[in-house]
């Protein structure tokens, strides 16, 4: 079939590994002296396990940059927005109202200004991934590939921007923008997108965009409606049981598991749609341009479980967590609950792929209702059950 | 006769049987099953609320599904006989299949099966044959030299017929993810018993342990509902004032509690709160001092949310808070008296007071504290000041109870709070605890104070005075007969009297029960003005009595008219307060309390263990790719001696988990290999 879209860029990889190119070195120095610059800019707010937490992350971002160069120039515009954000509130004398006067605040780099930027991009993204599969159109898809990057830049500068604003607002409510169910939505399509752009970039499969779209605009959705129904943009205060460094590791954790098994199952949807097609027939020009069913098919698997490492991680900071917070690590409230059904769910999905070799068709369907699971753990929760996660009551 | 049958059975078919048995508790079927039971489980315990009152099931789902439910145990779901017996056999299962598995993959680890033969080699998923113009030991060398750098352990076997085998193995460590996981689950399993109540599930059983139910003192909670050392692990709350201890624990257990000796005490010195400018709780914080016979030295630390006390294997943590007993001064105020007569009490909460008033019985039930009372602000206050939410300050929550036992609750303000302009004293008053507080609001007088309130209420209680200001503000004049006078002043007597049983709506009662229907309008318009205007005289009586010369309508201030409508809503509003008596908090002494949990869990450090290996064997299991490769060598045959010896190759591949780019890698491992040697 189309083996020839996956190749894999293993020569390439192997080539590169163990060499430590100029690149890489340039790449290394940014990361460490951007972190000593934020610590020692920050760094008398912060407590032992925050500074560890700061070198683990410079660590962990030299690491991800190596293995995905194209993170690098991200990161880097990433950094110079932030840095440019901060700095025109500084010179507004540390105003969260300068937000209303700086015209890049305004209209570009306060973070809401950007946040509505990602959720416009990703909108025209899913429409334009569309049209490139429509149109079979490579540039299409490449303009599509860039909306999403764009996106994913927007977001994470409006997530720094918002971390910097909650502490100007009143340096009692500072907190990392994790806390709350409006904050963690966009952490949700941001690292949904970032994924997605991984595989898309490793596996040549932009014609998957438009799925995988569709769950980040339905979360963008919500996002709006949250913001503009519910004003929860607007920045609160962490209650006590959030003040904590757990946050910062525990909350980015869980979402990547949420990102990816979103991912497989909008892969899985793909998969079902052009098995579907491809069996009524065979010679489509839809089943042609999607990837091969078996490349979707490894796809789910790979994002299943990538997912369910980190969410094994999650799980388990959570319960630690739990420990120091509530007195126990394990108290069977709702969300850790719910937490183990998906954690079990996907479990079962491994192992019956493992031992029964099942693959493809029931594969995608189990893909597709895991998302149901996921979504109930992430909002359903929040929505109709109560307990000791109350942090994003609808 | 059948029992006969059966032991022969077995004694013939022990074997057979136990294989069958194990085979069922290692199957991946089961496992699955028992995965699938547990999310159903799981999914109902957060569906159905948990650990309820019985009286609540029965609200909700009836007598009849409720008995139902409670059998099968789905109001204590995690506690239940059937999922412990779940959680048991994931156990089991998991345990017999790693006992199964573990052989077999450790031998996977270490073998390069690098004896397989050729024909064997050429049946591997990946295979690939050619020839090449090297000599085979320069080959044997290449391909070592290729797998070690593409990560490969190697080992080399030379076989009778001549030919060379480099066997490479990479990624072994793939199969120790698969016992790290697994074992994991038995070690997390085994942490989540130890901590569980399993124990005290048997001692109640036995009958050796019975939850207490009442809320009774601690002298009075027998022998078996108390729990000593030998309890291994417990999880459990207790309340402890400011600048007292505490040594006992109490474990929620069933519909009941459970009281823990504790090996320690602690005292609370002082306990803070702390709120950020929107109201919210930013910290709780108390300052323990533990001590125990083995401490040399007690230990002091203040603890916070996120931020507990470890004790050896205990762990204490700020869980809760609330009023510890906050002394209260209050005076309570008859509303019916026609003198102003308050009553001083000193008493503190959680306290009953006994009350004998001319009315009746009552008592007083102090139930609650709060300093802060914070709520959101209107719009304008926001536009004026920018906050979100302001501090209404101090209040009491608290219950009057009758002889008959109906009781209703006060929510009394310490402070007047601002509503549109306008001070007022708020005390909100309700029945029953589904309801919320409907609030009356007593306004404040121009030194912010209720004197004035109660001085009018007073006058409105006293038939005497009232007559004596009617007349005194309303003289009798020639023109008006002296019947129709003393009518007039008697009308005006009734109309208050009426006023204060019911309010404005007790007067039109009484016109609609004794006045016909064609004339009612006329009738109860009139009545209504003299009530005003009854009330009104009164009230110049207050003023005057305050200081003030009034001689007519415009040496009324606003404030003072508006202070006179507002005191009419409430004098209105009293009807319906309950008890004729309004508690006012004059000064307080607040004393909180902290609500502490202590856990003592032997089995957090084996669950974080097990942890650990799973997260460590997860990652082997799904990043660590087992993968072999065999690269058979043989001196070509067809060739003369005479020329360049030449070398056949066969490479073949397998990796233990296919995936797509296997293919594309084995390719890329043979071209590598086939590639020219540099230096021969
Ligand atoms: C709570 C219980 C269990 C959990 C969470 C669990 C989890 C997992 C996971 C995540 C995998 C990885 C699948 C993959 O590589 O894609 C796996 C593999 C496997 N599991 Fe389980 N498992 C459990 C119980 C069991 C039981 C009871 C058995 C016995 C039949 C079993 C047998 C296996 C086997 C044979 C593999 C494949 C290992 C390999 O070839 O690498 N598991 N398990």
């Amino acid at each position: 079939m189309q083996t020839e879209t996956m190749t894999p860029q293993h020569s390439a990889a192997n080539q590169r590994r163990g060499k430590f190119t100029l690149r890489d070195l340039g790449w290394a120095l940014f990361v460490i002296i951007g972190s000593l610059l934020a610590w020692n800019e920050y760094g008398a707010n912060m407590d032992v396990y925050e500074d560890a937490i700061l070198a683990g992350s410079a660590i962990g971002l030299i690491w991800l940059g190596r293995f995905w160069p194209s993170f690098q120039p991200a990161t880097v515009v990433v950094t110079l927005l932030s840095v440019l954000a901060i700095y025109t509130y500084a010179s507004h004398g540390n105003a969260f109202s300068a937000n209303e006067q700086a015209f890049f605040l305004k209209y570009l780099i306060s973070s809401q200004s950007a946040i509505m930027w990602m959720n416009a991009l990703f909108i025209l993204a899913m429409i334009t991934y569309f049209l490139a599969l429509y149109q079979k159109s490579e540039f299409t898809g490449k303009v599509a590939t860039a909306m999403v990057w764009s996106a994913a830049v927007f977001g994470l500068v409006g997530m720094m921007v918002r971390w910097r604003e909650s502490y100007l607002i009143n340096v009692d409510y500072g907190h990392i923008p994790v806390s709350s169910l409006y904050e963690v939505f966009i952490l949700f399509v941001v690292l949904t997108a970032l994924i997605y752009l991984y595989y898309e970039q490793k596996y040549k499969t932009k014609t998957l965009g438009g799925f995988v779209m569709l769950v980040i605009s339905a979360a963008v959705g919500f996002i709006l409606w949250y913001t503009f129904d519910r004003e929860a943009h607007v920045i609160q205060p962490l209650v006590p049981a959030l003040k904590s460094w757990w946050m910062k590791i525990h909350v980015p954790a869980n979402f990547i598991g949420y990102g990816t098994f979103s991912i497989a199952a909008m892969v899985g949807l793909a998969y079902l749609i052009t098995a579907k097609v491809a069996e009524k027939n065979p010679d489509s020009g839809f089943v042609k341009r999607m990837p091969s069913l078996e490349l979707m098919d490894d796809l789910m698997y790979k994002n299943i479980a990538l997912g369910f490492a980190f969410f094994t991680i999650a799980t388990v900071l959570g319960a630690m967590w739990a420990a120091e917070a509530w007195g126990g690590y394990w108290s069977w409230d709702p969300k850790e609950t719910w937490a183990l059904i998906v954690w079990l769910n996907y479990a079962a999905w491994l192992h019956i792929r493992m031992s029964k070799g099942w693959r493809g068709k029931p594969m995608a369907w189990w893909a597709l209702i895991g998302l149901l699971v996921t979504t109930f753990a992430f909002l359903g929760v929040n929505m109709f059950l109560s307990g000791l996660h109350s942090y994003g009551e609808l | 006769m059948k029992q006969t049958e059966m032991t022969k059975n077995n004694a013939v078919l022990p074997r057979h049987n136990r294989k069958v048995l194990l085979d069922f508790l290692g199957s991946m079927n089961l496992a699955v099953t028992l995965l699938v039971m547990l999310s159903i489980a799981s999914v109902i315990g957060t569906v159905l609320q948990q650990n309820q009152t019985t009286q609540d099931y029965i609200i909700k789902f009836g007598p009849f599904w409720s008995d139902v439910f409670n059998a099968l145990g789905l109001f204590h779901v995690y506690g239940a006989a059937w999922f412990v017996l779940v959680l048991l056999f994931l156990l089991l299962s998991t345990s017999v299949c790693v006992t199964r598995n573990t052989p077999g993959f450790l031998k996977d680890m270490k073998q390069f099966s690098e004896k397989l033969s050729l024909n064997a080699l050429k049946h591997q998923p990946n295979q690939q044959s050619f020839q090449t113009d090297n000599p085979p030991e320069a080959e044997i060398a290449h391909a070592q030299a290729v797998l070690t750098a593409n990560g490969y352990k190697t080992k080399v076997h030379q076989k009778e017929d001549g030919s060379v085998t480099v066997a490479g193995l990479k990624g072994r460590w793939n199969r120790l993810g698969y016992f790290f996981t697994h074992v994991s689950i038995i070690v997390i399993c085994i942490g989540g018993l130890l901590d569980s109540n399993l124990l005290l599930k048997y001692r109640e059983l036995t009958g050796d342990l019975v939850p207490e139910t009442r809320s009774v003192s601690l002298k009075e909670i027998p022998q078996t509902a108390w729990m000593g050392p030998e309890n291994l692990s417990f999880r459990g709350t207790v309340n402890v004032p400011e600048g007292q201890k505490s040594d006992v624990l109490f474990l929620p257990y069933e519909n009941g509690y459970l009281v823990q000796k504790l090996p320690f005490t602690i005292e609370v010195k002082d306990f803070r709160i702390e709120y950020y400018d929107t109201g919210m709780p930013k910290s709780y914080e108390s300052d323990l001092i533990l001590t125990s016979p083995e401490l040399d030295e007690p230990i002091v630390k203040t603890i916070a949310v996120n931020h507990p006390l470890y004790y050896k294997n205990y762990a204490i943590y700020q869980s809760s808070f609330g009023d510890g007993g906050s002394l209260l001064k209050l005076k309570v105020h008859p509303l019916l008296s026609p003198f102003e007569n308050p009553l001083s009490l000193e008493t503190a909460v959680n306290k009953v007071e006994p009350l004998k008033t001319p009315v009746g019985k009552f008592r007083v039930e102090l139930n609650d504290f709060r300093l802060f009372n914070m709520v959101p602000t209107t719009e304008e206050e926001r536009a004026e000041t920018g906050k979100k939410f302001h501090n209404n300050g101090p209040s009491m929550i608290f219950k009057v109870r009758n002889e008959q036992g109906k009781a209703w609750e006060y929510d009394n303000y310490m402070q007047p709070s601002l509503q549109e302009g306008r001070w007022f004293f708020m005390t909100g008053v309700r029945t029953s605890n589904a309801e919320p507080f409907r609030y009356l609001f007593i306004p404040a007088d121009a030194n912010r104070k209720k004197a004035r309130f109660f001085k009018l209420l007073a006058l409105i209680n006293n038939p005497v005075e009232a007559n004596k200001v009617f007349r005194q503000s309303f003289p009798k004049t020639e023109d008006i007969a002296d019947n129709t006078y003393e009518l007039q002043i008697k009308l005006m007597q009734q109309l208050l009297t009426l006023f204060r049983a019911k309010g404005f709506e007790g007067i039109s009662e009484f016109v609609n029960k004794n006045v016909p229907e064609a004339e009612r309008e006329k009738v109860s318009d009139y009545y209504f003005s003299q009530t005003s205007f009854a009330l009104q005289s009164l009230y110049m009586d207050v003023l005057k009595q305050e200081g003030r010369p009034i001689t007519d309508d415009q040496d009324i201030t606003d404030f003072d008219k508006t202070w006179f409508e507002d005191a009419l809503n409430a004098y209105n509003g009293l009807s319906h307060y309950g008890p004729p008596m309004y508690f006012e908090l004059e000064s307080f002494k607040q004393i909180q309390s902290t609500g502490l949990q202590i856990t003592k869990s032997p089995g957090k450090d084996v669950v974080y263990f097990g942890s650990a290996m799973l997260i460590i064997g997860v990652f082997f299991m799904f990043y660590v790719r087992q993968k072999r490769i065999w690269v058979h060598i043989q001196k070509s045959s067809e060739k003369d001696e005479s020329e360049s010896p030449s070398s056949e190759i066969t490479v073949a591949g397998k990796d233990n988990k296919p995936l797509p780019e296997t293919e594309k890698e084995f390719a890329a491992m043979v071209e590598q290999i086939r590639q020219p040697i540099q230096n021969p």
